[in-house]
């Protein structure tokens, strides 16, 4: 009989019970996943897995007469829950992963140190916070590339990574320990396929302050627009002069970039002066008392930051001019 | 040929079995809707009868009586030159009376980097609380690195308790949701009460730092360890929320400490070369005015700290120190 009589047929029955099927195996993939869902996001401190978050090994880099007390590892989503107010700093510089230990004397419980391996993704980002935040008249590290040292801890660079230090007080034996942990790191922690910067041998080396080169990735001089800005210091007579260089990805983004520079400074008060070279014509803008000079060469920009002297700032913009016209030179040969 | 009853049989059951399945979805779109939590687990709030409130533990004060700034090179002496200065501890802590001391516990830092509290100075407060006859003095904070490494390795741990305080880390059910009036983002929030549900007096201490988003780190920045959950997502608004902690915490006194001062790359330092040593120490019954002063150690002025302006606008103190006539003092 057919189904009007309340029987079903057997099409309908299978049809019916794959529905059902269907309604139970979305019922339990439901049950799993809200099961399993990402923690990290309710505020617990999780690892995540995946690229870039595997665990570097720190029991490797233990000086001798030292024991691990403590590891840490901290992603961007916690780095704040242990550095604070310094994770946007390196959270907006690309940071990627911090590996932390605390290292204990065998034979003094006062004595520890810390180290932290700030995971920055490439050699720029890592020099960025390092170089933004080296304090002022310190002592170069001769075997690094870049690195200092402070009355009680190194601060380094080594190749993808920032590398520093603290220490439970000023004393040999830390300091010592911490230079063999240094030395460890440089031996065994693979750097990356990058380990240099190109753009800081633009900067001419007569007169510069050494190691004072620093990379603000974005905002410098607090202008929104200028991003990848590297700086260098130099010495004329008793006055420090800032010069800046960045390289675009070609002559016409460099052009427009120092035109907004330019635009921006005029906007916030400065006036355009007159160029003591005529070259600089054009170029020089006094603001508040001291003299910026921003323009456009090939595909740098380039310029003098808050000179107090207007005849050094020229000087070493031509300077500048020179040692970059060399460089374009040498990559057209 | 269809028999018109068979045409008719179909029809109501296709309508019977219709409305089934419609009673069905309806019932299940009911109960989903039921169960549906819009806030989701990172949002934990509490019904509004079981908010809290912290106390108010200020002490009365007026012009003259409520700053004073003592220099000298010795933590122990300049605090206790302060507080003196003020009226002595006995103005602020009774006979028989529990005491809270807030100290900034918040890294697992030694004491020479200054990025907390000195273990001395807070150890000479219990000492002094003490003296005036507390029944009790308690030393915590809410930590942002691990609260046991914080105690011990900043040494305030050991110097609180071997002044005679009782050191208590926090632990989960310290924790209790609390909303500030007028508050736009302290809203049922949690908070680190429970040391502080039963004290009659609060202390906090602090050292003044440099700090990367607020441009500094003195009594104010301070309470933001009695802020619990995913706190650090107040850092997009952080001169709101540290005139919002103005507001939610009055405190009976505040000392600030800048005999070492933290210049650059605070709140955390990590280097003696980012201290500068100006010898100061602020006691304060008013933290606007505490950090008023305590910002020109680091060649700041109030007007470069919004939260100051934020604060005052707020109630919770004055940025004008000369109304509050400050007593100055050397050691």
């Amino acid at each position: 009989m057919d189904s009007i009589k309340g029987k079903p047929k057997k099409l309908e029955s299978i049809v019916g019970l794959s529905l059902l099927v269907v309604l139970i195996l979305i019922a339990i993939t439901i049950l799993i996943t809200q099961s399993d869902y990402d923690m990290t996001r309710f505020g617990v401190g999780t690892v995540l897995s995946g690229p870039g978050t595997e665990k570097i090994s720190l029991t490797s880099l233990v000086p001798a007469g030292f024991e691990t007390l403590s590891e840490e590892t901290y992603l961007a989503d916690n780095l704040y829950e242990k550095i604070n107010g310094k994770a946007p700093l390196y959270i907006e510089s690309g940071f990627v992963k911090l590996s932390s230990a605390r290292f204990l004397s065998k034979s003094d419980e006062n004595l520890w140190m810390e180290l932290f391996i700030f995971d920055m993704a490439n050699i720029k980002n890592a020099f960025s916070v390092y170089s933004v935040q080296k304090r002022p008249d310190v002592e170069m590290l001769p075997d690094m590339q870049f690195g200092y040292r402070t009355t009680n801890a190194p601060y380094f660079v080594h190749g993808k990574y920032y590398v520093e230090f603290i220490a439970s007080s000023k004393s040999d034996e830390l300091f010592k320990a911490m230079i063999e942990t240094a030395q460890k790191i440089q031996a065994n922690l693979p750097p990356d396929a990058d380990t240099e910067i190109p753009e800081l041998s633009y900067f001419p080396h007569e007169n510069l302050a050494a190691g004072s080169h620093k990379l603000y990735l974005a905002s410098a001089f607090g202008f929104e627009g200028f991003t990848d800005i590297f700086t260098a210091q130099y010495k004329f007579g008793d006055e420090t002069i800032t010069a800046f260089l960045s390289r675009r990805p070609d002559p016409q983004d460099a052009r427009l970039v120092a035109k907004s520079y330019h635009k921006f400074l005029i906007e916030n008060g400065g006036v355009a002066k007159p160029a003591i070279t005529k070259a600089l014509e054009g170029k020089v803008v006094d603001f508040y008392d001291t003299t910026e000079i921003v323009f456009a060469t090939g595909p740098f920009v380039v310029g003098i930051h808050e000179a107090e002297n207007q005849q050094y700032a020229e000087k070493l913009a031509t300077i500048l001019i020179n040692k970059l016209s060399q460089a374009k030179a040498m990559s057209n040969d | 040929m269809t028999n018109p009853n068979d045409k008719y049989f179909n029809r109501r059951r296709l309508l019977t079995r219709a409305g089934k399945a419609g009673l069905s979805i309806a019932a299940a779109g009911t109960v989903s809707y039921l169960l549906y939590d819009r806030k989701g687990p990172s949002r934990l709030s509490a019904k509004s009868k079981d908010l809290v409130t912290l106390a108010d533990f200020s002490v009365p004060h007026e012009a003259g009586d409520t700053i004073s700034i003592v220099e000298g090179p010795d933590r122990k002496q300049t605090v206790t030159k302060a507080i003196e200065l003020l009226g002595g501890i006995e103005r602020f802590v009774k006979e028989g009376e529990t005491v809270a001391i807030k100290p900034n516990v918040a890294f697992a830092s030694p004491p020479m980097l200054g990025a907390t509290a000195q273990p001395e100075l807070v150890a000479q407060v219990v000492t002094l609380c003490l003296k005036a006859g507390a029944a009790q003095v308690i030393v915590t904070d809410n930590p942002i690195n691990d609260p046991a490494s914080c105690f011990m390795l900043s040494g305030v741990g050991k110097a609180a308790s071997q002044a005679g305080a009782k050191v208590i880390l926090p632990r989960e059910y310290h924790f209790r949701h609390t909303t500030l009036e007028g508050g736009k983002l302290i809203k049922n929030w949690p908070i680190f009460f429970g040391p502080f549900a039963k004290v009659d007096k609060l202390i906090g201490i602090t050292p003044v730092k440099h700090h990367a988003r607020a441009g500094a780190s003195m009594t104010m920045k301070n309470f933001y360890g009695l802020l619990g959950g995913r706190r650090n997502i107040f850092h997009q608004d952080i001169n709101t929320i540290i005139a919002e902690l103005a507001m939610m915490v009055k405190p009976t006194l505040v000392i600030l400490d800048g005999t070492e001062v933290m210049m650059t790359n605070g709140p955390t330092g990590g280097s003696v070369s980012d201290l500068k040593r100006a010898n100061t120490v602020i006691a304060s019954c008013d933290m606007v005015a505490a950090d008023s002063y305590g910002c020109t150690l680091l060649d700041l002025k109030p007007a470069d700290l919004p939260y100051l302006a934020k604060a005052q606008t707020a109630g919770a103190g004055t940025t004008d120190l000369e109304s509050l006539k400050p007593i100055m003092g050397t050691v």
